[in-house]
């Protein structure tokens, strides 16, 4: 008992020297402290959700464990789940998880209200931030800093089935007009359906992949310091989006983009736009009727491509000290390295990546489908942030993506009036914002 | 028609009811056993190869395994407190009430229809300024809200249902309130207090809105399923169906119990 | 389910002294918890009310009623209060529907006592699964491609129903699922009272030729309206909690046309987007609408029963 109490003390008092020595001696602060805090974070937990990189983490988050003498949880919920369980842990302080899986779109939500720490404040000393592809980068920061380390990313790619369309001699479409002409020609349910697409409601659901009509029919999110996302544009970009629905299996319009993913490995859907990793989902053997089907190919102009990274950042509340704050980020910096990438395509898990040194890696180069290489050159230079990037936007867009779930299922025919009451709203949570 | 007729088909028309209302609960049973590809397969598959891996996977994920020990502290405590306020105010609710009694009765039930959204949101304020948000004290304290009234509320009638001569008789003896309580009211009422324990066991193992709203890390039961079912990639439906047997198992453990407790409550001649 | 006689038959006796402490010493600390707790409960909602505070945000200001003005522009609210009372009374009125038909087949076609009691058992585990299976087991059931629910049908070439994601259906296929807890249990409830009845009266009425559905209906049924109205006015307290089944099968959708009172603010207040004082606004709405219909219910209830 006394031992005990003699135990912490000293490391109470070795803590508080540690503390002074480290104010002075900046330069030897991370070998340091990480000496001192190997046993003295009992657990870092991870909210993710399920992707093929963070389930790799889960099955050899063993070393990291055995690292710091530390346990890791990682606990996964669906995507509009993770955003809103992170939320509710990080703005009420609770600080159950000391590292948040966040995206391009929650990014400055979080980063605004200082729920995250800027990363490279706590990243290892030599961890290479720089060797992130730009696309990544691009997206993983607020006003310039970074927040997150990337884990998985992309653009747009079209992807279709090879077999079907050279069965009916069709082209793959090149413009959107080609590809309406495609899915309508293709279409013979209950056999074959023309396409599907993200149908919830939510800003990573229906509204991610609305984005890219809407982009390509010129329309801005904001104009004057007004929401203009009830535009001409805007109207015509969902008549597009809710016409193409005609040409989806049943069930379509509840689709989140996993279910896209199902039924285009179920061997239903002629062509999709999806994110590229999720093109490399098509060619899992053990999940996917149509491999070696499948075709890759820029979105048919003038469709935009849709920029986004998933990634870890450091959470504020959940790291109260420095220990906390050592060990969590070392995590981050161990999940996210090059090195890490590469284990995953060894794995043979190649649909998350986020670094430069990955394009190169010989195993991708090998294992990947050349076509789809290709596309990804093809994609990249159109790729970019498409939506609106401020604190609000989490906010904006599920309420937009709320609105779009009821025209898509039929529930409201007036378009333009649906989009009205969106925009409203945005202009509503922008003016709360603005008086903070 | 005639009796005869209504009899035989009455009979059969009672087992269909059964059987489809057992169905869904087979089914769900059954396809806890199944391999995800028997499982999305188009046709029933009613032979397949059964697998225990949805259950491997269920009980091994840490998160299920913290839920299942939160939910039995939440609901334990909860009910314990329920069990030791609620009871005795139950009984002197039945006998030494008079002029209150309608009011009092209508407020715990009251407590019952207050919407659990009304409840959770200020009580989010509520813990995160005491400190206590996310911890398994505050979901207790505001689950004491269901437990209590609902016993109050279901004992009322228990203790009624006890003959007031040997309550008097006992008193006769010399025996003091608190004494005919615990020693002639209780044992006499017990079964039917049972029954009501189980009934508020059963509303608040079952709770998801408030713990929903109270909780980040520590998560009870039915908060973990609920989470399986938004996972993105590729719907594990066996693990679904599997954590629904899990989750669901110790209300039905209960069944018999429960059913003892409908039978004394409802099969005594109307009065 | 207080339906047994009126209490202590009316004799006015004058508590004792000690009965007095005892009811004091008892109903004190319980009471006095709930009456806090449900005070905290009240006062922090309608506190909330009249802020604008957001999870976002740490700060919020008091904005008098400008919460409850949005509301009521606002088309969700509209929505969702409708939604609720479609399916507060869809599934009351099946239920009780459901249960009574139930209860007759029981008691006229399952002869043996031990037999019936079986099945009793047997249709009393739905009410007893946990909300959150059953919407999972249910949603699993209503898929269009896999589903039990629609095998019939695309066994026979036809079209499959999209239960949960046709606008048009949804609702009611969740509050089937509501109904299939609450009703076969009720069934059960109402059999076993059925067979506690005094057989004379509905031997009076078949030796007046009455055929079964009408003795039921004019005799049984009528000897039974005390339990069976309190049992509707519990089933019309529990079907306020839509929540679980509604928050595991649909989320509200498609759409907003199964989003109800709760799901509505839970979704502002607590799972899109944080904003807790409207939601609270709406909370007190919700709160202050079911204590005004429930008094009034629970008084009329009370006098139609005894």
């Amino acid at each position: 008992m006394r031992n005990r109490a003699r135990q912490r003390w000293l490391d109470t008092a070795a803590l508080g020297l540690t503390a002074v020595w480290l104010a002075a001696a900046p330069d030897a602060q991370a070998q340091a402290t990480a000496e001192a805090c190997a046993g003295k974070v009992p657990e870092v937990r991870v909210i993710v959700q399920p992707m093929p990189a963070t389930g790799h983490l889960d099955t050899i988050k063993g070393e990291f464990e055995a690292k710091w003498q530390t346990k890791v949880e990682i606990v996964q919920y669906g995507e509009n789940d993770r955003r809103s369980r992170s939320r509710l842990d990080a703005s009420s302080g609770a600080g159950a998880y000391q590292v948040y899986y966040i995206d391009e779109a929650n990014v400055a939500e979080f980063a605004a209200s200082k729920w995250v720490l800027p990363l490279l404040d706590y990243l290892p000393k030599d961890y290479d931030y720089e060797g992130f592809l730009d696309a990544r980068k691009a997206v993983a920061q607020w006003n310039g800093t970074p927040y997150f380390a990337p884990i998985t990313g992309g653009g747009d790619m079209m992807i279709y089935r090879k077999d079907v369309f050279a069965e009916k001699g069709i082209a793959p479409p090149k413009t959107l007009d080609e590809l309406k002409q495609a899915i309508a020609a293709l279409h013979s349910p209950p056999e074959m359906y023309g396409w599907t697409a993200r149908a919830r409601r939510g800003s990573g659901m229906n509204v991610w992949r609305w984005t890219p009509f809407f982009r390509a029919e010129g329309g801005q999110w904001f104009q004057d310091g007004e929401a203009s996302f009830n535009s001409e544009a805007a109207v015509k970009a969902t008549e597009t989006y809710k016409d193409l629905f005609q040409f989806a299996p049943p069930g379509a319009t509840t689709n989140t983009w996993s279910e896209v993913v199902e039924s285009f490995r179920a061997g239903q859907v002629a062509v999709i736009v999806e994110s590229d990793p999720l093109a490399l989902w098509m060619e899992d053997p053990e999940k996917s009727r149509v491999v070696g089907k499948v075709g890759f190919a820029p979105p048919p102009e003038p469709l935009p491509s849709a920029g986004y990274a998933h990634g870890l950042a450091l959470s504020a509340s959940g790291n109260p000290d420095d220990c906390s704050k050592l060990v969590s980020a070392d995590f981050i910096g161990w999940a996210t390295s090059s090195e890490m990438e590469h284990r995953r395509f060894e794995a043979g898990l190649f649909a998350d990546f986020a670094r430069k040194s990955s394009l190169e890696d010989p195993i991708f180069k090998e294992k990947v489908p050349a076509e789809y290489i290709q596309a990804l050159a093809g994609t990249s230079p159109r790729t970019s942030l498409l939506i609106y990037d401020g604190p609000e936007w989490p906010e904006i867009g599920d309420f937009l993506g709320l609105v779009l779930e009821e025209v898509l299922t039929g529930t409201r025919d007036d378009i333009q009036l649906s989009l009205d009451e969106a925009a409203e709203y945005a202009n509503d949570i922008m003016r709360r914002s603005q008086r903070q | 028609m005639g009796r005869v007729t209504l009899r035989l088909g009455g009979g059969l028309l009672t087992w269909l009811i059964v059987l489809l209302a057992l169905l869904p609960v087979f089914w769900t049973i059954l396809s806890s056993f199944k391999s995800l590809r028997d499982i999305v397969s188009p046709i029933p598959v009613l032979v397949f190869q059964p697998t225990l891996e949805n259950y491997r996977t269920v009980l091994t994920t840490p998160a299920v395994r913290d839920g299942l020990v939160n939910s039995i502290i939440v609901v334990g405590s909860a009910l314990l407190i329920g069990v030791v306020l609620g009871v005795p105010a139950a009984y002197a609710l039945a006998r030494f009430v008079r002029r209150l009694k309608g009011d009092i009765q209508f407020f715990v039930l009251s407590l019952r229809f207050m919407p659990p959204v009304a409840v959770a949101l200020p009580f989010i304020a509520l813990w995160l300024d005491l400190g206590l948000y996310d911890t398994l004290i505050a979901v207790i304290v505001t689950y004491c809200i269901v437990t209590i009234s609902t016993i109050i509320w279901l004992g009322v009638p228990a203790f009624e249902q006890v003959p007031r001569a040997i309550e008097e008789a006992a008193a006769l003896e010399g025996y003091g309130p608190f004494a005919v309580f615990w020693k002639v009211a209780l044992p006499v009422a017990a079964p039917s207090l049972v029954g009501a324990v189980l009934f508020t066991f059963v509303i608040t193992w079952n709770e998801l809105l408030i713990a929903l709203a109270l909780t980040s890390r520590n998560v009870t039961l039915p908060v973990v399923a609920a989470g399986f079912t938004t996972l993105g990639m590729e719907v594990p439906w066996g693990v679904i169906n599997a954590s629904s047997v899990v989750l669901a198992l110790p209300p039905l453990i209960l069944v018999g119990l429960i059913m003892r407790f409908i039978d004394r409550y409802f099969s005594r001649p109307a009065r | 389910m207080n339906h047994s006689a009126s209490p202590g038959t009316g004799q006015p006796r004058r508590l004792r002294p000690e009965h007095r402490r005892f009811a004091l010493v008892t109903l004190l600390p319980g009471l006095s918890l709930l009456i806090l707790l449900s005070l905290i409960a009240s006062v922090g909602a309608i506190n909330l009310a009249f802020q604008d505070r957001m999870l976002r945000f740490p700060d919020a200001a008091y904005v008098g009623l400008e919460n409850f003005e949005r509301l009521f522009r606002d088309r969700r609210f509209a929505n969702a209060l409708q939604v609720s009372a479609i399916w507060e009374v869809v599934t009351v009125v099946c239920t009780m529907l459901l249960a009574v038909l139930l209860a007759i087949l029981l008691v006229e076609g399952v002869r043996s006592p031990r037999v019936r009691n079986a099945i009793c058992i047997l249709l009393i585990i739905p009410v007893l699964l946990p909300r959150v299976s059953a919407g999972l087991i249910w949603r699993f059931l209503y898929s269009p491609t896999m589903g039990a629910a629609n095998y019939p049908l695309t066994m026979l070439g036809l079209p499959p129903i999209e239960f949960l994601s046709d606008p048009q259906i949804a609702l009611y296929a969740v509050a089937l699922v509501d109904i299939w807890q609450w009703g076969l249990f009720f069934g059960v409830v109402l059999a076993k009272l059925i067979e506690t009845l005094p057989k004379e009266p509905q031997e009076a009425a078949r030796l007046d030729h009455a055929g079964t559905l009408g003795v039921y209906w004019w005799v049984a049924l009528p000897m039974l309206r005390g339990p069976i109205i309190m049992m509707t006015f519990v089933k019309a307290i529990e079907s306020l909690r839509s929540f679980d089944l509604i928050y595991t099968m649909t989320a509200g959708g498609p759409g907003i046309s199964t989003e109800t009172l709760d799901l509505y603010a839970f979704q502002q207040g607590i799972g899109i987007s944080g904003r807790i004082s409207y939601a609270s606004s709406l909370s007190v709405l919700l709160m202050v609408m079911t204590v005004i219909i429930f008094s009034i219910l629970w008084k009329r209830a009370a006098r139609w029963a005894a």
